[in-house]
């Protein structure tokens, strides 16, 4: 393209001095001698729910527990029975609205900010915005400290070389870790979507989710 | 001896509860950038890590805008350059023309605003639904963004509410609670997603090494623009792109707490390719004046900026007047530097709007020296033909008084005559002191005659 | 040590007691102090609305007059400021005195490291911290920064008798002068200044105290138009109280 060439070439020539990169290495980045329990108390924070699930519980009657009231269920996790819409069989992603509870799994969380790694792994992500209010399944062990483990954790992952031929042997974080290559798209979200743009007032839920609860599996 | 920014400056000021909440509401948000920065020990590390990655990168970055542009198009995606905010514009029409779009959902991008891209799409029949909510609300009302981050902040809950209540988003006149407001904003803004032919975002980071358009909302507003449409144009700036993923941990930790004084953002999004459902992705990258920028010895440093706000939240000037007191759309520390860079003739006024108290560079995540490069456009006035007069004039009487010890002596020691101006006169309105301050007294004798006495 | 006592036009002219309270001050404390003749001003004025170049004179007649000293000293923040982060640039790096320039509130913090007791001042007095200070000479930490705490300028007053000393909320926001800003952009410099003073105010103390005459001189005129009732003084004219 006519236009890159140009830019590229002006700008090179346009450079007066360089600087090396830095050393990123002896960043002192905060660390919890409990990530968990500060991943929960993040998550409260920033007007999330965070619930730790005890082994052997039944995850379908939970959700029905939190959200009595919901009608139409969106997921396509396999453990996932009350599901009334799949997001991987939609016609049209807008065929999602109307979602009272998106169920969606998350990779890993991040302690120091309540974030938790969503890469997509359904036809229409949609599914983890369009929905009133938004379930997140986490594996309690994956909790990282902070940002830099995180994508540290991002870049061992895109360089990690494994196929999996059979996807039920491997952990599901690292599983769906693949997902992201594979579908081209990945957020961080940290609690319901929110907005201070009215008189610095903080509403949840703006434009995405109203509400988001992290179930902390065992597994 | 008076600018846009002064005169507009001291209409603001009429208004002294107006003035005082918008200074309170500001400082709240620099307090709370505090909070941030006090709790993590590792804040002023950050910070000059981030400074250093910044100089790197810009010094280098024609290598990786090429391994950004690389790694984009092998994910799928199509990467387009502009030259300038014309060609921008055009090619922004061009894509949404190609596939037959009517409406465009967009998330927040000064980008878009510096290139003027909303009103060249109207014109060519095309309506832009602004739906980050601040955005949205002065879309609707006709106005310009008056802050960075927050651009509706100048707005109270009544004049949204009676915006809503014009436009038909509300339905309970008088209702005007910001929940009740965002739940109706919400709904419409809904409708706008599920209906718009395309989604357009912005984007905070561009990752060479990954291709990927990075996106940071508090109301997954970016999200949903990309989630429904079936298309997906993300525009950026050349300077937006950063090495990998170990330099965007340190810019993510930043961002956010530097901004809104809150840990991060909901969402930080991370986009390679379109959905399966969804046409290819389209990724801009602008230049309009960046390239020329880099070649300017004193203010190439301007480019580390990564549009955090927090110059503006901390500067006692702009929390005195307003975002729509400078005539850049950037307002504050930051406006006042880039808009010297794009148009120093028209800009000039906006130099002199800072009392070079420095508390912009230091709260600066990016340690970029905004006070200091400010002093330095002072300098270059004179050649850009905007130096005032009557200032200049003032500093060649100071420079000649001062440059002579006899006229110097003289001087001192007729100032305290000026006692005797009668108050009428030095009020009379033709001395700018006087209409703050009470004039302050001339001693009889100035210090170097005193000392003279005292060494005897 | 010989020191060179640098009084700003703006102390000679309007606040010569400064001068006169950081010559005797330095005396009191045995250090032989000289004031060379002929002192006109430091350029900062011209620079800063945008002839630096106008300093250049300046700064040589500075050099000249100050050479040979070991320090020179100055109750003014921001000219000190001026003179040491940019006389070296402006002279091409052709300017000794320069470096040697130092604010008395350092200078007796840092080089003559007071600890004894000083003058008598049994007043509540609200620290003002000017700009130049906080963020080029470092007299505290700026409250943009998380770095460990400190207050020169404090450490100072609390050798006076006396003495009660406070900070005002937003201890470090600047006082509004900023030189011709005061002139060029007057309502919100005025609007700044009141707003300081009224930070002052509300602290209950009877004087405001900085190391700068020119915020001290702004936010003196704001204060008198607006009949508040508060006073203010340099700090080295409290340390030098009584004695």
């Amino acid at each position: 393209m006519a236009s890159k060439e140009d830019i590229l070439k002006k700008y090179r020539s346009n450079i007066r001095i360089q600087y090396d990169m830095p050393d990123l290495s002896d960043i002192q980045a905060v660390t919890y001698p409990n990530p968990l329990l500060q991943f929960m108390n993040m998550t409260k924070s920033v007007g999330g729910n965070a619930i730790e699930v005890e082994a052997g519980r039944d995850i379908n009657e939970l959700i029905r527990e939190l959200f009595p009231d919901a009608k139409e269920i969106a997921s396509n996790l396999p453990e996932i029975t009350i599901a009334t819409r799949n997001p991987d069989e939609v016609g049209r992603a807008r065929d999602l609205n109307g979602t009272d509870v998106g169920i969606i799994r998350g990779s890993f969380g991040v302690a120091e900010n309540a974030c938790v790694w969503i890469p997509q792994t359904m036809k229409e992500k949609a599914v983890c915005f369009i929905s009133e209010n938004l379930i997140i399944l986490l594996s309690k062990s994956q909790i990282v400290n902070n940002m830099h483990e995180a994508y540290a954790r991002l870049s061992a992952e895109a360089n990690s070389q494994e196929q999996f031929a059979t996807p039920h042997s491997v952990p599901l974080g690292q599983r769906i870790a693949k997902s992201f290559e594979k579908y081209g798209y990945g957020t961080f979200i940290s609690g319901p979507s929110k907005t201070a743009d009215i008189a610095q007032v903080l509403v949840m839920g703006a434009q995405a989710a109203r509400s988001a609860t992290v179930l902390l599996l065992p597994e | 001896m008076s600018t846009q920014h002064s005169k507009a400056a001291k209409q603001f000021l009429k208004n002294q509860t107006y003035a005082h909440w918008h200074d309170a509401t500001f400082w709240a948000v620099r307090s709370k950038r505090d909070n941030m920065a006090y709790g993590l020990d590792e804040w002023e590390q950050l910070r000059e890590k981030a400074s250093a990655i910044k100089r790197h990168t810009i010094t280098h970055l024609d290598e990786y805008l090429d391994q950004f542009a690389t790694a984009a198009e092998k994910n799928g995606a199509e990467v387009h350059w502009a030259k300038d905010a014309q060609e921008f514009n055009e090619i922004v029409y061009g894509i949404l023309k190609s596939h037959n779009v009517k409406k465009m959902v967009k998330s927040k991008s000064m980008l878009t605003e510096e290139c003027e891209m909303n009103p060249y799409l109207e014109e060519r029949g095309i309506e832009v639904v602004e739906t980050d909510l601040g955005e949205r609300i002065i879309q609707l009302k006709g106005q310009k963004p008056s802050h960075i981050v927050m651009p509706a902040i100048h707005l109270n809950h009544d004049d949204v509410g009676e915006l809503f209540e014009e436009k038909g988003i509300s339905n309970e006149k008088g209702n005007h609670d910001p929940t009740y407001l965002t739940y109706r904003a919400r709904l419409s803004l809904r409708n706008e997603f599920l209906t718009a032919d395309a989604g357009m975002t912005g984007g905070n980071f561009g990752i060479a090494e990954t291709g990927d358009i990075v996106v940071c909302t508090n109301e997954g507003n970016a999200d949903m623009s990309t989630s429904c449409p079936k298309l997906h144009i993300a525009a950026i700036g050349l300077e937006k792109v950063i090495p990998n993923y170990d330099c965007l941990a340190v810019f993510q930790r930043m961002l956010c707490r530097a901004g809104t004084g809150q840990p991060t953002t909901t969402y930080t999004s991370h986009f390679r390719k379109a959905r399966p459902t969804a046409h290819h992705m389209h990724i801009i990258l602008v230049d309009n004046g960046r390239s020329d920028w880099i070649a300017n010895p004193e203010h190439w440093e301007s480019l580390k900026c990564i549009r955090c706000g927090s110059c503006m939240n901390t500067c006692p000037v702009y929390r005195r007047s307003g975002g729509y007191s400078y005539s850049y759309f950037i307002p504050g520390p930051i406006g006042i530097n880039l808009g010297m860079l794009r148009d120093p003739q028209k800009h000039s006024g906006n130099v002199s709007a800072c009392t070079l108290c420095l508390s912009c560079q230091t709260v600066c995540p990016v340690k970029l020296n905004l006070g200091d490069q400010i002093y330095q456009w002072r300098q270059q006035l004179d050649d850009f033909g905007t130096a005032n007069p009557q200032k200049k004039l003032m500093c060649r009487a100071m420079s000649m008084v001062y440059g002579s010890p006899g006229l110097y002596n003289l001087a001192t020691a007729l100032a305290h005559w000026a006692n005797y101006i009668p108050s009428p006169i030095m009020n009379c309105g033709l001395n700018p002191w006087a209409d703050g301050h009470k004039m302050m007294q001339f001693p009889k004798k100035p210090f170097h005659e005193i000392i003279k006495d005292i060494e005897r | 040590m010989k020191i060179g006592l640098f009084i700003p036009c703006y102390v000679d002219a309007v606040y010569p007691e400064v001068g006169v309270a950081t010559y005797k001050l330095l005396r009191h404390l045995g250090l032989d102090v000289v004031y060379p003749e002929k002192q006109t001003c430091c350029g900062q004025p011209m620079a800063n609305a945008g002839f630096e170049k106008q300093a250049i004179p300046l700064a040589e007649s500075f050099d000249d007059k100050f050479s040979g000293f070991e320090y020179i000293v100055s109750p003014s923040v921001s000219c000190t400021a001026f003179i040491r982060l940019n006389y070296p640039r402006l002279l091409n790096h052709q300017c000794e005195s320069a470096k040697h320039c130092m604010d008395v509130v350092e200078f007796l913090h840092d080089v003559v490291k007071v600890d004894r007791r000083l003058g008598t001042f049994p007043y509540k007095v609200s620290l003002h911290n000017s700009c130049h200070g906080v963020r080029e000479l470092g007299l505290s930490s700026p409250s943009e920064q998380h770095v460990a705490k400190y207050n020169k300028i404090k450490d100072l007053l609390e050798l006076v008798d006396g003495i009660q000393v406070v900070e005002p909320e937003r201890p470090d926001e600047c006082c509004g002068f900023g030189g011709m800003f005061s002139v060029e952009e007057s309502a919100v410099s005025a609007q700044m200044g009141r707003d300081k003073v009224e930070r002052h105010i509300q602290t209950g103390a009877e004087y405001v105290t900085g190391p700068d005459c020119s915020c001290l001189m702004h936010m003196a005129g704001v204060a008198k138009k607006q009949g508040l009732n508060i006073q203010f003084k340099h700090v080295v004219e409290i340390l030098a109280a009584g004695l």
